[in-house]
Parts: structure tokens; C-alpha cells; sequence
């Protein structure tokens, strides 16, 4: 097996299906001639031509519907969007649009779209570069929202995520697009979308998170261990659905749910964990459920490191649920 | 103080003609709500007192409306703009998150931005799956904006009229079905004939009790309040907190509620994950831990689009009779 960072692993994966299946086409802002922004297309244009291969003019709106459109009539398109925060361009199309096709026609059409966005911060990119907007999403039957944290996933959820007769959203956290390497499976490789991964067994705490913020719960996770709190750590890889029962285990498990993610606290993600447990385990609960997020304000350019749940926030978070 | 009985939609209209007499710089546009004074007549006889160029007919699109909105009120006015469905308001979505909501972080003060953006979802009204949708909890990741969304006459002209003074950029949702449904609790109630303003971020216990606690919004207001009528008879006191404002949210009086009642039903006309109700929930679940006796129940839409058939979307959405199931469950 090759090893590949996470921007190689997700480049196969597009290789590979439009290798297997010439319905699937990618089209966005620069994915052609250029090969996309951070180069996920790469060598596509030259293999695949311009007809699977389509450099659209800027406009979300435009590329979203254009992709419905095709979805709509056969084909599986992949969609890109340069940055997940211009993803709002598009947003009456994904909402209004993409997510009630399936609904509106009495299950007559379905939309095989997978769209894919960069998201996060840590790359120094300010407030438009740098969100994360999964939450805008996951309030929206009839979307899948996925977001791996390692180059496999990357690659099985993103074969995954263009094989599914259903929209999908997919959001690559671009901070770690290229820092680490990993053994990749070639072939045919996919990871089922709605399950969850246990990155790190554990017993005293769970964190639970997803995209890049996955390595800094790890990262806090060995701190912790070294002070007697064991951790186990859970990459929900899929949003919308999420794994309900991966979520329920882990906290029968620890009792102490710590939730992580970098967009803002009010209503994120995290509030919909936090409200799930609080229904379904609150008599599992040996500590209030706790959020580590970034905060409720835009994005800053300068203090990116202070906004996002770094490893000493989640550190703190860890020692107060075991304490409590 | 004199109070008289008005209508949601007529005590819209005071606010805004009220504001527009006593500010010359707060200006009306939108789809038809000139002329027409509004599908929903809640800018009725504005073009007649105020004229053409402080009440405008605007094209078909929401991205124009929103976007002169902004740069209307980067220049010195104080635009009050109508989106006519809530659902509508996604064509123009990044405007209002990527333009409005960050405006006065990205001139580090320099500039404010006082407008308002009014809209109404018709949830209640059988109009289908893409005029019905609550989107609110799908804007509360946009720090710098403020939602507003009244369930009582008195409330939305108190909040209107606050809005349209406030600096800050404002989506102000109203309830379709408010606007037209004689039996809501919040389709006609009293109105002081005074003056007078309702704070944004305040939540309003609109009925007290011990039993258990139900946060609503909007039309679902209505719904608790009928509900804690019910519960009445039954020997259960429900407190109903009404949210108004959605962001800031008003936790405090939530809080206040759940440690005297301990239990804690939140209904919301949208579907349940990622809904408004999931913050209130997280909420709760981080800062009143210890108070909880019985697990947090979310009353939401089931997790799909709105159904146009009316018997569906009776079923579809949360009523009165679904809050009281809910609480009697709870309560035992």
C-alpha cells in the first residue's frame, strides 16, 4: 500500500471513479487546467479531458445548480467549491433545491451529487477562508455531511460519498491536507457513510470530534494519560447522519462527554451532540457535557491559534470533566 | 396605561409606521411592498404617508435586497427590508453571513450597520416544502447578526421598533401563521396605545409555573400556551418561556426556569437536529447539569421537508397536543 498524505489519498480516490465509472465528473473553479487550488484534481484534466473536466466560471450558485442539473439526468457529479466559506453563494440551491429533490418528486429523481469544500482554520486564511460551516447543513433533511480526519477515510469516504444516490457534502479539513502520511488501500476501498471510528480507546473521558480537530483530541489525549485521565477519542467521519450508536457507547463507557470542533459554539455541531445526549443519556452522565469550539465571533486572521480548540483548551476541558 | 386589541399584522404596521415618522433615514423595500403595501399588508399605506423614495418596489431578488440593505445602511440610513418568505432569504444567505454578520468586525468598528431584514415563514399554512422553512437555527453560526422572531402582537411591535434603532444588522422573523389564524393565542392581543420598546436579547416567561419548564418561539408560543392551558386541568403548571430573541439568546431566564422546574421541553418549527432547540438543550445540559431530573425533550418537525397536504402538515408540525403528551410523560 502506498503511503499518501491526505490531499494524494483524496486525488486517487476522483482517479479511481472516474476510472470506474465514466458518469462521474468533476467540475468547479479552477479544477482543470490547474488542478484545483490545493491540487485535489491534479492530473485529472490531462487523463480524463475537458468533458469530464470542466472549469466553471466563479459562481457557486451557478456550479451547485449546474451539478443538480446533471445529477438530475445521470451522471455523478463531484462539485467543488474553492473554499467551504463561499459555500453560502450556493446555499439556497443546496438547501431549497439539491436537499428536497428527492422529496419534492415523490422519489422519482434522485440527486447523486457529492460537493466538496476545503474548510478550517490554521492556514492563516482570515474569516473567509477559514470557517467551518458544517452546521448550516446538518439542520437540512436529505444532505449527508462527511468529514474525514486521515487520508484512508479520506479516500473510502469519498468513494463512499460519489457512489451514494443522495447529495452529499464533503468537507476536507485543509490543515491537514498534507502533514501527515499514512498507508492508503489501493482499489476499491470505501468507508461507510453514518459510522463513526474509535481513534483512541480510553475510559475515563470521551472526546468526541471530527475533521482536523481529531489530532489535537489525540494530542490532548497522551497529555492527559500522562496525568492519570485516559481518553478515548471519537471521529464521527460522518455529520448528517451521524453514528447515534457510537455516540451512545462511548458515553455509557466514560460517562464524560467532552465535544470538539473548530466552528463556533452557539448551535454547532456540538449543540446538537450535547442535546442528544442530554435526551437520550442524561442518566449516563457523571459530568455536564462539555463543548471546546470556537468562539462566537468571525473568524480572526491574528488569533487563529486562541479561537480554535487548541490542545491546552481541550486539556482544560478533559481535567474539569474528570473532576467533576 | 390604555391598551387596545391588535392584530400581529397591524401592530407590525404601527411599528413601522411609527419608526419612519420619528427617523427620517428608516426607508421600506422590498417585493410589492409598496403599492401593494405588502402580500401580507404589513406595510399597508406606508407608499401613501411616506412616498416613493422611502417605500420602494424592488425587483425579484433577494441578493439586490439585501445587498442594497447594506450599502444603504453603510451610508447612513436605517433600511428595514422584507424578504416575503423566510425561505427566500437563502439566495441572499451570503450576504447576510458573509457581508452583514461581519461587517463591523471586518473595520474593526469602523463602521455599524443598522438595518433590518423582516421575513415570515408559513409553516401552518399548507404552502409546501419551500415556503414553510424556519431557518433561524441555520444562522446562529453568523456572530454579528441578531434574530428577533415576536409570537405576540405586543412583542413584535416592542421588538420591531427596538430593531430598527438597534446598530447592528437584524433578521426579524415573523410567523405566516400568526399573521392569519384567529385561534392563536398570538394573532390578536393587547397593544399599549403609549409608546414603548422591548429590549432585544430579553426572554418573556409568558406564563409562570413550577412543574415544568417549555422554551418556545414564534408560532410554537402559541402551541405551549394552549398546552399549559391543558396541563392546567391536569394539576401540571407549565412555565412557557418565549425566546423573542433568538441571538443573543437570553439563557439566564432559561436557566432560572430549569432550576425551579427541573424539567425542560423545547418546541421549535423546524426539524430537530441542528435546530434551535439543540443550543437551548446544550445549554442547559453544560450549566444547570446538576437541576436536570428527567432528560431534555426536543419537540420538532420530523426530519424532512414540509409537507404541502394540510392534514400532513398538522401532523408534520408541533402542537399543543404533542407538547402535552411530551410534558405528562415527563411530569411522571
Amino acid at each position: 500500500m502506498p503511503q499518501l498524505n491526505m490531499a494524494q489519498a483524496l486525488n486517487l480516490a476522483l482517479r479511481e471513479e472516474m476510472s470506474r465509472d465514466e458518469r462521474v465528473v468533476v467540475l468547479g473553479e479552477d479544477v482543470g487546467r490547474r488542478g484545483g487550488v490545493f491540487l485535489i484534481t491534479e492530473g485529472l484534466y490531462e487523463l480524463f479531458g475537458p468533458e469530464r473536466v470542466i472549469d466553471t466560471p466563479l459562481s457557486e450558485a451557478g456550479i451547485i445548480g449546474v451539478a443538480a442539473g446533471m445529477a438530475m439526468n445521470g451522471l455523478r457529479p463531484v462539485a467543488e467549491i474553492q473554499f467551504a466559506d463561499f459555500i453560502f453563494g450556493g446555499f439556497d440551491q443546496i438547501v431549497s433545491n439539491v436537499a428536497k429533490i428527492r422529496y419534492r418528486t415523490g422519489g422519482q429523481f434522485s440527486v447523486p451529487l457529492t460537493i466538496r469544500a476545503p474548510v478550517g482554520g490554521g492556514v492563516k486564511g482570515g474569516m473567509f477562508h477559514s470557517q467551518s460551516p458544517e452546521a448550516y447543513f446538518i439542520h437540512t433533511p436529505g444532505l449527508k455531511v462527511v468529514t474525514p480526519s486521515t487520508p484512508s477515510d479520506a479516500k473510502g469516504l469519498l468513494i463512499s460519498s460519489i457512489r451514494d444516490d443522495d447529495p452529499v457534502l464533503f468537507f476536507e479539513p485543509k490543515r491537514i491536507y498534507r502533514t501527515f502520511r499514512e498507508e492508503v488501500p489501493e482499489g476499491d476501498y470505501t468507508v461507510p457513510l453514518g459510522v463513526a471510528r474509535v481513534a483512541r480507546e480510553g475510559s475515563d473521558v470521551s472526546l468526541i470530534t471530527y475533521a482536523a480537530t481529531v489530532h489535537d483530541c489525540l494530542r490532548a489525549a497522551e497529555k492527559a494519560e500522562v496525568e492519570g485521565i485516559s481518553c478515548e477519542v471519537v471521529d464521527l467521519r460522518t455529520l448528517l447522519p451521524f453514528d447515534k450508536d457510537a455516540v451512545e457507547r462511548t458515553v455509557k463507557k466514560t460517562g464524560r462527554p467532552v465535544i470538539v470542533h473548530e466552528a463556533p459554539k452557539m448551535c454547532g455541531f456540538g449543540a446538537e451532540l450535547a442535546a442528544f445526549i442530554a435526551e437520550r443519556l442524561l442518566f449516563d452522565l457523571e459530568a455536564p457535557v462539555l463543548r471546546v469550539t470556537g468562539y462566537d465571533t468571525p473568524f480572526p486572521f491574528v488569533h487563529e491559534h486562541h479561537y480554535m480548540p487548541n490542545e491546552s483548551r481541550i486539556l482544560n476541558a478533559i481535567r474539569k470533566a474528570a473532576s467533576f | 396605561m390604555a391598551t387596545r386589541e391588535l392584530t400581529y399584522v397591524e401592530a407590525l404596521n404601527e411599528a413601522l409606521r411609527e419608526e419612519m415618522r420619528r427617523d427620517d433615514s428608516v426607508i421600506v423595500f422590498g417585493e410589492e411592498v409598496a403599492a401593494a403595501g405588502g402580500v401580507y399588508k404589513v406595510t399597508k399605506d406606508l407608499l401613501k404617508e411616506f412616498g416613493p423614495k422611502r417605500v420602494l418596489d424592488t425587483p425579484i431578488s433577494e441578493i439586490a435586497i439585501v445587498g442594497a440593505a447594506i450599502g444603504a445602511a453603510l451610508n447612513g440610513l436605517r433600511p428595514v427590508a422584507e424578504i416575503m418568505f423566510f425561505d427566500f432569504v437563502g439566495i441572499a444567505f451570503d450576504q447576510l453571513v458573509t457581508h452583514a454578520s461581519k461587517m463591523r468586525f471586518m473595520s474593526g468598528g469602523q463602521v455599524k450597520l443598522p438595518l433590518v431584514i423582516r421575513t415570515q415563514y408559513s409553516l401552518g399554512r399548507s404552502y409546501g416544502s419551500q415556503h414553510t422553512q424556519f431557518l433561524a437555527a441555520s444562522l446562529l453560526q453568523a456572530p454579528g447578526l441578531k434574530i428577533v422572531a415576536p409570537a405576540t402582537p405586543y412583542d413584535a411591535k416592542g421588538l420591531l421598533k427596538s430593531s430598527i434603532r438597534d446598530d447592528d444588522p437584524v433578521l426579524f422573523v415573523e410567523s405566516g401563521a400568526l399573521y392569519v389564524n384567529r385561534s392563536y393565542y398570538g394573532y390578536r392581543g393587547p397593544v399599549p396605545e403609549e409608546e414603548y420598546l422591548i429590549p432585544l436579547g430579553k426572554a418573556d416567561v409568558k406564563r409562570v409555573g413550577d412543574d415544568v419548564t417549555i422554551v418556545a418561539v414564534s408560532r410554537t408560543v402559541s402551541e405551549a400556551m394552549a398546552a399549559a392551558n391543558q396541563l392546567e386541568e391536569k394539576g401540571v403548571k407549565a412555565e412557557v418561556v418565549d425566546l423573542r430573541t433568538i441571538m443573543p439568546m437570553d439563557y439566564e431566564t432559561i436557566i432560572n426556569s430549569v432550576k425551579k422546574t427541573n424539567r425542560l421541553v423545547v418546541a421549535e418549527d423546524s426539524v430537530k437536529t441542528g435546530g434551535i432547540s439543540a443550543e437551548v438543550a446544550s445549554h442547559v445540559c453544560e450549566y444547570a447539569f446538576e437541576y436536570l431530573e428527567a432528560p431534555i425533550v426536543r419537540l420538532n418537525s420530523p426530519p424532512m421537508p414540509a409537507p404541502q397536504a394540510s392534514e400532513l402538515e398538522k401532523k408534520y408540525m408541533v402542537s399543543a397536543e404533542k407538547i402535552v403528551n411530551a410534558v405528562t410523560k415527563l411530569v411522571k
